[in-house]
C-alpha cells in the first residue's frame, strides 16, 4: 500500500514552475544557432570579420557541449569571454552608437546569449537579435536578393521561435516551417498596405551618418596613364539615361565628367578652380531633354551630356569648365533632369587665366614630345591644320588601342608616342593635348562616359564602368571650345580587344556585351530593365508615390491626410480578412464528398420533419424513416445501406460513391405522405 | 498587486457569465489576450525598427518593419485562435486522500481543422499543458498535491495558452467550480474493534475466522474476482459469490465514539485507516461519526461514501 502511494506520488506533475524554465535540447540550440549564423551571413560585409568569428566559436563550444549533454560553461568564463569581446569592439568603434557598432555589438550579444543559454527562456532572446541584424543589413543595402533572403531567414527563424515555444511535443520540422510559413503569408497583406500608406517622412529625425565603408568606383579626378589600370573592364554601371525623344548620334554621345588641366608629366589633375562661373555659351543644333540615373559613385560630380543648358535642381551648379557638381557626394542613386545641346560656341573669348591654365606646360618632361610639337608645328602654323596633322600622326603612325599597355615610366607621354605606341583613350588623350600645349593650344583633357549600350525593353541607355573614356578640348580663336577625340583617329585594323566601339564608331551600336549571344544579352538588359523598376518603384517608393497612386484610385486632390485614411480603410480591410483566414480552419469542412452528400440527405431528411438525431447510425436512421415514413423507406433504404457499404466495405469502388452521390441529389423527399 | 489584479478580473469574468455548465465551448467573448513580456519587448523592437526604416528612408526596411509588425499582429490572432471553439469537459468532483494526489480528469474536444497547440489548463496552483490533434480531443489528467482534508473547491478553471511564438498570452476562465474530497490522511495504530474485541477474548477463538465458508450467495457489484464461485458459473448457474463467516456475518463498525481519547482529526485519520484496511480485507465494514452513520457493506462505493464523510466532517475549530 505504501509502495503504490509513492508511486502515484512521483509520477504527479505538479505546480510545473514555468515551462519556460525547461532545459534547453541540442536540437532547438542547433536550429536558432543556424538561424543566427544565417543573419550573420548577410550583415557579413559590414562586420568586423573577428566579431563573426567570435560568435561562431562561442556557438560552436556551445553547440559541442549540448551535444555532449552539458550545460553551459560557468559563469566566470563566460563574463571573461563577454568582457574581453565587448572590449575589443568598443576599441575599435569608439562607440556602441551607430549601425555598424550597434549590429556588432547585437551579434556579439546574440552568440554570448547562446553560449550562456541554460533553459529555453534564454534561447528566446536570440530571434529577436536575430530579426533586429536582418533589418540592419537591409538597411544597408537595396538589394532585392537580400531582401528575399533575410524574409526566408526570419522565416526560418520563426520556425524555430515556434519549436523552441512549444511545451508538448513537437512534430517534423517541416510542419513548423510550413505552419511558420502559412503565418508569414497571412502576414502580407496587412504588410503590403502598411508599406503602401503608411506616411513617410520628409527629411530624417536625426543625421544618419554615412555609410565610410561604401568604395569609390568610377571615374576618379586624376587620370595616368602611365600606370597599369583595370579602366575599361569593370561592367559596374555608372548611370542610366532616358532620352525624352530621340537621342542624339551615337558619336555626339559624350557624358562630362571630371576635366583634367594639371600635367605633371605622369598625371593629369584637377585643381579646384573655385566658384568661378561657367563662361557663357551659345547653343547650336537641337537640344536633348534626358535623365541621367546615377548609381552612387561618392564623388560630387554629375555626368551630364556636353553641352549642359538647363538642369532641375537649383543647388547643382556648373564650373567654370562646365562640369556639372552637387554640393555633397553621390551617395544615393541619385536622378538629374537636364538638357543639352551637343553643339555650341563660346559667347566670349578665353580669359587669361584660364588660357595660362590650360597652356601650362613644365618643360623638364617628356623632352622628345616637346622637340616634336616644334617641328611639327614649324610645318602647321594655323591651329586647326597642326591639329588634324597630329590627329593624322596616329591614323598613320602603327599606334594601337589596347587596354593591356605597357608601364611607363616618368615621362609616360615620351614612352608612349616615340616607343610602346600602344594604349588606350588615356593614352591618346593625354598625348595629344601634350602636343597642342607644347604648340601653345589651350587645351584640356576631359573624362567621361561615350556611348552606351540600349536598353530596348525599357528604353534607356545604360553606361557602365567599361563605357569610361577620355578625350580633348582644344580652344580655337573665334569659334570656343572644340571636342577632339584622338582615340578615334586610330586606324582600324590596330584596335586590339577591348575597346567597345571606336573601331566601328558611326556604325551600329555595338559593345563588348553585344559581340556575346543574343539572349544572353536580353537576358541582362531585361534584368536591367527590372533593376531600375525595382529601384524607381521599390526603393524611391515616396510620398510623392502615395499621392500619385491615389490619384489612380481615383479619390481627388491626395493629399497626406487622404493617405492616412486610405491606410486606415486597407487595415481594417487587412484585419477583417485575416481574422476570417484565421477562423476559417475553426468550423470543420466536410472534404469527402460521400459524407457531404450523406450530409445532404439527412438535410433533406431534416427538412420534412424526420432529423437524424446524433447517436443515430445510418441504418438505424432508415429504420425510422421507414417507420414514419412507408413511401420513403424503399428509396432511403437502398441509400442508407449503400452509405453504410461505402463506409465500411472493405473496398469501396468509384463508382459505388458516384451512385450513391447522385442518388442522394436524386432525393427530393415530398413534405408528407401524400397518399 | 498582481495576483489581486487577476482576482478582480476573474471575479468581473465570473460576473459576467455566471457559472457554466460543463462542458464548456470557449466563445469570442470571453477570451482574454495581453502581450507576454518577450511581446512587449518586441513590440520595442518593432518601434525601434520602424523608426530606423522611416529615419533612413529606407523602403526596404521599413518594408521588412512592417513585415515584422504584421507577424506580431497574425500571431495575436492565432493564440487567440487557439482557444477559440474549444471545448472542456471535466469530471467536477473527485475523491482524494489528504498527502496524495487529487486527479481531475479533463476532456479537451478539438472540433476545427487546425491543431490547438499547448494548451494550459489551470486549477488551484495545478498546471498540465497539452496540444489537442485536429477534430480529436485529448484527455488530460491534473493532478493536485492536497494535503489537508477537508473539502477542496476550485471556483474556477484557467485554460490559457501562449502559442504560436509566446509573444501573447491568451486565457479563459471558466467558473464552473471543482470539489476534491479530502479524506484524511490514513494514519492511527488502533486495532480494528473487532480485533480489540477477539484480543479481549470475548467472540471467536479462531483468528482464521474470516476464512471460514459460509454459503453461497447472490452476485452483487463490486465484490472481489477471488470470491466468485465460478464453477456455479461454469455449471450454467446465476453468478453466486462463495461468503465466508468473517465477511458477511459480523459487519465492523467503524465508530468515531470508540476512539474517544484521541483528538478529532486522529480520530478521523484513525478511521480512514481502518476504511482502507477493512477495505483492503474484504470484510463488511460500516461508519458512525457524530450525526452520520453508513450501513455496513463494502466495494469501491461505499469505501469512497465512507472517505467522503470522513472528508465533509466539519474541521474544528484549529488553535
Amino acid at each position: 500500500m505504501s509502495a503504490s502511494l509513492f508511486a502515484a506520488k512521483r509520477s504527479v506533475t505538479l505546480n510545473a514552475p514555468s515551462v519556460m524554465a525547461e532545459r534547453v535540447t541540442f536540437e532547438q540550440l542547433l536550429w536558432v544557432t543556424a538561424c543566427l549564423g544565417l543573419a550573420l551571413l548577410a550583415s557579413m560585409s559590414t562586420l568586423p570579420l573577428w566579431i563573426v568569428a567570435v560568435v561562431g566559436m562561442v556557438a560552436g563550444i556551445r553547440l559541442v557541449l549540448a551535444a555532449r549533454g552539458s550545460d553551459a560553461p560557468p559563469r566566470a568564463i563566460r563574463l571573461i569571454i563577454a568582457a574581453v569581446a565587448i572590449g575589443l569592439l568598443f576599441l575599435q568603434f569608439h562607440t556602441f552608437n551607430g549601425l555598424s557598432a550597434g549590429s556588432a555589438l547585437l551579434s556579439l550579444i546574440a552568440g554570448l546569449k547562446v553560449l550562456e543559454t541554460r533553459t529555453r527562456r534564454d534561447l528566446y532572446v536570440v530571434p529577436m537579435i536575430i530579426y533586429f541584424l536582418c533589418l540592419a543589413a537591409i538597411l544597408q543595402s537595396e538589394s532585392f536578393w537580400l531582401l528575399a533572403y533575410l524574409v526566408g531567414v526570419c522565416w526560418l527563424t520563426t520556425a524555430a521561435l515556434m519549436r523552441v515555444s512549444r511545451v508538448s511535443r513537437v512534430g517534423e520540422w517541416r510542419g513548423s516551417v510550413r505552419h511558420a510559413g502559412r503565418i508569414l503569408a497571412q502576414a502580407l497583406p496587412l504588410a503590403l498596405a502598411l508599406w503602401l500608406f503608411f506616411p513617410r517622412l520628409g527629411s530624417p529625425l536625426w543625421q544618419t551618418p554615412n555609410a565610410a565603408n561604401q568604395a569609390t568606383s568610377g571615374l576618379s579626378d586624376t587620370m595616368s596613364p602611365g600606370d597599369i589600370t583595370d579602366l575599361g573592364l569593370s561592367d559596374d554601371i555608372a548611370f542610366r539615361v532616358h532620352f525624352n525623344g530621340d537621342p542624339p548620334p551615337r558619336t555626339e554621345r559624350y557624358y562630362r565628367g571630371p576635366v583634367l588641366h594639371d600635367f605633371d608629366g605622369h598625371t593629369w589633375s584637377r585643381t579646384d578652380a573655385g566658384a568661378l562661373a561657367a563662361p557663357p555659351l551659345v547653343f547650336k543644333g537641337k537640344p536633348y531633354q534626358y535623365t541621367v540615373s546615377l548609381e552612387p559613385n561618392q564623388h560630387s560630380w554629375l555626368f551630364a551630356l556636353d553641352w549642359p543648358s538647363q538642369w532641375d535642381a537649383a543647388s547643382d551648379v556648373l564650373t567654370n569648365d562646365y562640369m556639372l557638381m552637387q554640393a555633397t557626394p553621390v551617395s544615393t542613386p541619385t536622378d538629374i533632369v537636364a538638357t543639352s545641346y551637343t553643339h555650341s560656341e563660346a559667347a566670349q573669348p578665353i580669359t587669361i587665366g584660364m588660357r595660362q591654365r590650360d597652356t601650362r606646360l613644365s618643360r623638364n618632361h617628356n623632352p622628345r614630345t616637346l622637340e616634336l610639337a616644334a617641328k611639327m608645328r614649324s610645318e602647321h602654323s594655323d591651329d586647326l591644320d597642326y591639329i588634324h596633322a597630329v590627329l593624322d600622326m596616329f591614323h598613320e603612325q602603327p599606334f594601337y588601342y589596347t587596354l593591356n599597355s605597357p608601364r611607363l615610366a616618368d615621362d609616360s607621354v615620351d614612352g608612349f608616342l616615340f616607343d610602346t605606341k600602344r594604349g588606350y583613350c588615356g593614352h591618346y588623350a593625354s598625348a595629344f593635348a601634350v602636343l597642342m600645349r607644347a604648340a601653345g593650344i589651350p587645351t584640356r583633357v576631359v573624362t567621361g562616359y561615350q556611348g552606351g549600350t540600349y536598353n530596348r525593353f525599357a528604353n534607356y541607355w545604360i553606361l557602365r564602368q567599361s563605357d569610361a573614356h577620355a578625350w580633348d578640348e582644344v580652344w580655337i580663336e573665334g569659334s570656343g571650345w572644340l571636342r577632339i577625340d584622338p582615340t578615334g583617329s586610330i586606324a582600324a585594323e590596330r584596335v586590339e580587344a577591348g575597346l567597345n566601339d571606336l573601331a566601328t564608331q558611326g556604325a551600329a551600336d555595338t559593345s563588348r556585351w553585344e559581340q556575346r549571344s543574343t539572349w544572353f544579352k536580353d537576358v541582362r538588359l531585361r534584368l536591367d530593365a527590372l533593376r531600375v523598376m525595382w529601384r524607381d518603384r521599390i526603393l524611391r517608393f515616396s510620398q510623392t508615390s502615395q499621392e500619385k497612386l491615389l490619384a489612380r484610385m481615383h479619390i481627388p486632390e491626395p493629399d497626406g491626410q487622404k493617405v492616412a485614411l486610405v491606410l486606415a480603410a486597407c487595415l481594417i480591410l487587412a484585419m477583417v480578412w485575416l481574422t476570417w483566414q484565421v477562423r476559417r480552419d475553426l468550423t470543420p469542412r466536410t472534404r469527402d464528398p460521400v459524407s457531404r452528400a450523406y450530409e445532404r440527405l439527412c438535410r433533406r431528411l431534416a427538412a420534412i420533419g424526420l432529423p437524424r438525431s446524433p447517436y443515430e447510425g445510418a441504418e438505424a436512421y432508415a429504420a425510422r424513416v421507414a417507420a414514419a415514413r412507408p413511401d420513403l423507406a424503399a428509396t432511403v433504404g437502398a441509400l442508407c445501406r449503400r452509405y453504410s457499404q461505402l463506409r465500411y466495405a472493405n473496398t469501396p469502388t468509384d463508382s459505388a460513391a458516384a451512385s450513391f452521390i447522385s442518388g442522394v441529389r436524386a432525393f427530393r423527399p415530398a413534405k408528407s405522405a401524400g397518399k | 498587486m498582481r495576483q489581486a489584479a487577476v482576482t478582480r478580473l476573474s471575479s468581473w469574468s465570473q460576473r459576467r457569465h455566471g457559472i457554466d455548465s460543463l462542458p464548456i465551448s470557449v466563445v469570442r467573448r470571453r477570451i482574454y489576450i495581453v502581450p507576454s513580456r518577450f511581446g512587449v519587448a518586441l513590440g520595442l523592437l518593432l518601434m525601434a525598427m520602424l523608426l530606423a526604416g522611416l529615419n533612413y528612408n529606407s523602403n526596404l526596411g521599413l518594408a521588412f518593419g512592417f513585415l515584422m509588425t504584421s507577424l506580431v499582429l497574425v500571431a495575436m490572432h492565432h493564440c487567440h485562435r487557439n482557444l477559440l471553439g474549444l471545448t472542456l469537459d471535466v469530471t467536477p468532483d473527485v475523491d482524494a486522500i489528504a498527502g496524495e494526489t487529487a486527479g481531475f480528469d479533463f476532456i479537451l474536444r478539438n472540433d476545427s481543422l487546425a491543431e490547438r497547440s499547448d494548451i494550459e489548463i489551470r486549477c488551484g496552483d495545478g498546471v498540465v499543458t497539452q496540444s489537442v490533434p485536429p477534430v480529436g480531443y485529448q484527455p488530460v489528467e491534473l493532478n493536485l498535491a492536497v494535503e489537508r482534508r477537508g473539502i477542496l473547491r476550485l471556483p474556477r478553471i484557467e485554460l490559457r495558452t501562449r502559442q504560436p511564438f509566446g509573444w501573447f498570452r491568451a486565457w479563459t476562465y471558466v467558473h464552473h467550480p471543482l470539489t476534491a474530497y479530502v479524506a484524511p490522511r490514513p494514519v492511527g495504530d488502533h486495532a480494528l474493534p473487532s480485533a480489540a474485541a477477539a484480543a479481549m477474548g470475548a467472540s471467536h477463538s479462531d483468528t482464521r475466522g474470516d476464512e471460514d465458508f459460509a454459503g453461497l450467495r447472490a452476485y452483487e457489484a463490486g465484490v472481489p474476482l477471488k470470491h466468485m464461485a465460478w464453477k456455479v458459473l461454469a455449471r450454467g448457474g446465476e453468478p453466486a459469490v462463495r461468503s465466508y463467516t468473517g465477511l458477511a456475518g459480523q459487519p465492523e463498525w467503524l465508530d468515531w465514539s470508540s476512539l474517544d481519547r484521541l483528538d478529532p482529526e486522529a480520530r478521523l485519520s484513525q478511521l480512514c485507516r481502518w476504511v482502507l484496511d477493512s477495505e483492503a480485507a474484504q470484510r463488511s465494514y460500516g461508519l458512525r461519526l457524530p450525526g452520520v452513520e453508513i450501513a455496513p457493506s463494502r466495494g469501491p462505493q461505499h469505501r469512497t461514501a465512507c472517505l467522503r464523510a470522513l472528508a465533509e466532517y466539519p474541521q474544528s475549530e484549529a488553535p
